[in-house]
């Protein structure tokens, strides 16, 4: 069968890109750049222009003029015109819609600390891209011309999987305490075997309760993505599992600090329980700057719980392909050697390969984390001149009658007129953070911090493709989501998530209480 | 879909026992989800197009 379609869409959207990309490199959208505050996507829409554009011209004018017979060349050239689709509509959300929608709602004032509406929400270009290909696909519909290339968004789901372990490394985990590594590992895979327990008594399909408990279980849409294959889950499986994440969320985001706050929870300890209980990784940094707006100690807990999570994420996804395998076929033994060779999904080990290669330092220094890490060999011209380190000298008193527990870092820093160890570096960011100093010695110290920490370049490119290929598989997602899907699905994925949720959430609260006091 | 489109599809496919309909979308290859065959070949070459993307970010990012 021939799956090409002689149509100008193709053509159509490659000008399209060419024109953003000419209009950008020219300058001409600069007003529209500067109101909408997306000056950091300048150089993705000048250079991803021109690729799309060059590319969608090229196969375009072959879908249109050229002769097609039923074949592989037909077949996956025909998958261009889809896949500039998905890139086209993914693409203006993030450069414009998604900007455009933060405008509004920081205009709006904030909702939550210092945060605006948008950002408790989590309205970020993914979830608008997955809404986006809803609303496509449930109104216009998706074009018959685009269908075999809407096909595609799971392989970019499974690359940009693949991608994100080059964000991690060992010497990051190695600094990990045992007890966050036991705390996490009990509370991850206890959610997984909950909701598997509850989705069978609720009646879910397999396909749902595999793919909610990744996702209720280990960090929101990286790991729904992971476990969608080994449990053939359908698209509106994977978008009711990332819809239930964030809703919990955004509750969690309001109530945790509260229920903090009554309980009177130390620094670590509400870093701990956020970093267990809220599944989203940006909610659980919301939650955690909401507790502690002066300071980053309870942030930086809760990263670290949020980190030891991705570590849990094969055993679950091998765990599912064995609980998957039992429960379609309905094998009363599961030979597991034989599950790992059939099942156990590529991909993932492909995650695992980039894990091991990032922490070789083949992609950035071995002890990044997220392409960001901690280097004080820094040139003379980087320290704190005489007459700063001066200044800050001046304010010790101060700091030392608000806030002591700082002080020792920063007479180090006035020593040595640099930040002199990783501690130390989180230490400075919590002072800067907790405002007891002059707005001249504030920017000094943001000064310092940002002399000895630095952002590897191949990671940050790293970051950049990640985003991509997520923001297109996702969109590509929701345009095979049907109204008619989601009624199907009804309200109980949300009803099992919500119980496993609230139990997760209360029962980590009483160890933590228990067990973490002020040192992981 | 035209009916000019329609009669290709069928006349030049010589696979058309095998043809698939979701949605209104037909095909013959690959599942509803995905164009490839099966999850090992889309693994396969997710694993690929990613290690290409390294090689590249590798090689010409400084």
């Amino acid at each position: 069968m021939v799956y090409t379609h002689r149509h100008p869409a193709t053509l159509i959207m490659g000008a399209i890109f060419l024109l953003i990309g000419l209009a950008t490199g020219s300058g001409l959208l600069d007003g529209l750049i500067q109101y909408l505050h997306a000056q950091k996507y300048v150089g993705e829409m000048v250079w991803l222009g021109y690729i799309f554009g060059v590319a969608g011209i090229v196969v375009g004018a072959w879908h249109l003029w050229g002769t097609h017979e039923e074949g592989d060349l037909d077949y996956y050239l025909s998958t261009v015109a889809g896949a500039l689709f998905i890139l086209l509509v993914a693409l203006l959300i993030r450069w414009y819609v998604a900007p455009w929608v933060a405008v509004i709602s920081k205009a709006m004032g904030p909702v939550m600390g210092d945060k605006p509406i948008h950002k408790v929400l989590g309205l970020n270009y993914v979830v608008l891209g997955i809404l986006a290909g809803i609303l496509i696909t449930n109104t216009i519909g998706v074009p018959q011309w685009a269908r075999n290339g809407v096909r595609l968004s799971r392989l970019g789901l499974k690359t940009g999987v693949i991608l994100l372990g080059t964000l991690y490394s060992f010497a990051e985990l190695a600094q990990l305490g045992k007890l966050s590594v036991v705390l996490i590992g009990v509370f991850v895979l206890g959610s997984v075997g909950l909701v598997l327990l509850f989705g069978r008594l609720r009646g879910l399909p397999n396909t749902m309760t595999g793919v909610l408990s990744a996702g209720m279980g280990v960090c929101g849409v990286s790991a729904t993505v992971a476990a969608a294959p080994v449990v053939k889950a359908r698209p509106v499986d994977i978008a009711y599992t990332i819809g239930t994440i964030l809703i919990w969320g955004v509750g969690c985001m309001f109530l945790f600090p509260i229920i903090g706050h009554v309980l009177d929870m130390g620094h670590v300890q509400f870093g701990a329980w956020a970093g267990t209980g809220i599944l989203n990784s940006a909610q659980v940094a919301g939650a955690a700057l909401a507790y502690q707006p002066d300071g980053i100690e309870t942030l930086k807990v809760a990263e670290i719980f949020n980190i030891t999570r991705v570590l849990f994420l094969p055993i679950i996804v091998l765990w599912l392909a064995l609980w998957f395998v039992k429960r379609e076929e309905g094998a009363e033994k599961v030979n597991i050697g034989q599950v790992v060779i059939q099942k156990f999904p590529l991909f993932v080990l492909g995650f695992i390969l980039m894990f091991a290669l990032s922490s070789t330092g083949v992609f950035a220094p071995p002890q990044h984390y997220k392409g960001k890490y901690f280097d004080n060999n820094i040139p003379e011209s980087k320290l704190l001149k005489p007459e700063e380190a001066a200044v800050l000298k001046s304010e010790i008193d101060a700091v030392r009658a608000k806030k002591p527990e700082y002080v020792g870092a920063l007479e180090r820093l006035v020593e040595n007129r640099k930040i002199m160890s990783r501690e130390d570096d989180a230490m400075i960011r919590g002072l800067n953070n907790a405002k007891v100093m002059s707005k001249q010695a504030n920017k000094l110290l943001k000064k310092a911090h940002k002399a000895v920490r630095h952002t590897a370049k191949k990671i940050k490119k790293f970051r950049q493709w990640i985003t991509l290929l997520f923001a297109f598989g996702l969109t590509g997602l929701g345009m095979q989501i049907t109204i008619a899907a989601i009624r199907q699905a009804g309200g109980q994925p949300l009803v099992v998530g919500g119980i496993v949720g609230t139990l997760k959430a209360v029962l980590s609260l009483i160890v933590i209480i228990l067990f973490v006091h002020e040192t992981i | 879909m035209s009916e000019k489109q329609e009669k290709d599809i069928v006349e030049g496919d010589a696979q058309n026992i095998d043809i698939q309909e979701v949605d209104g979308f037909r095909f013959h290859r690959g599942s509803a989800l995905s164009i490839f065959g099966s999850d090992r070949r889309e693994d396969m070459m997710a694993l690929l197009l990613a290690l290409l993307i390294a090689l590249g970010v590798y090689l010409l990012v400084p």
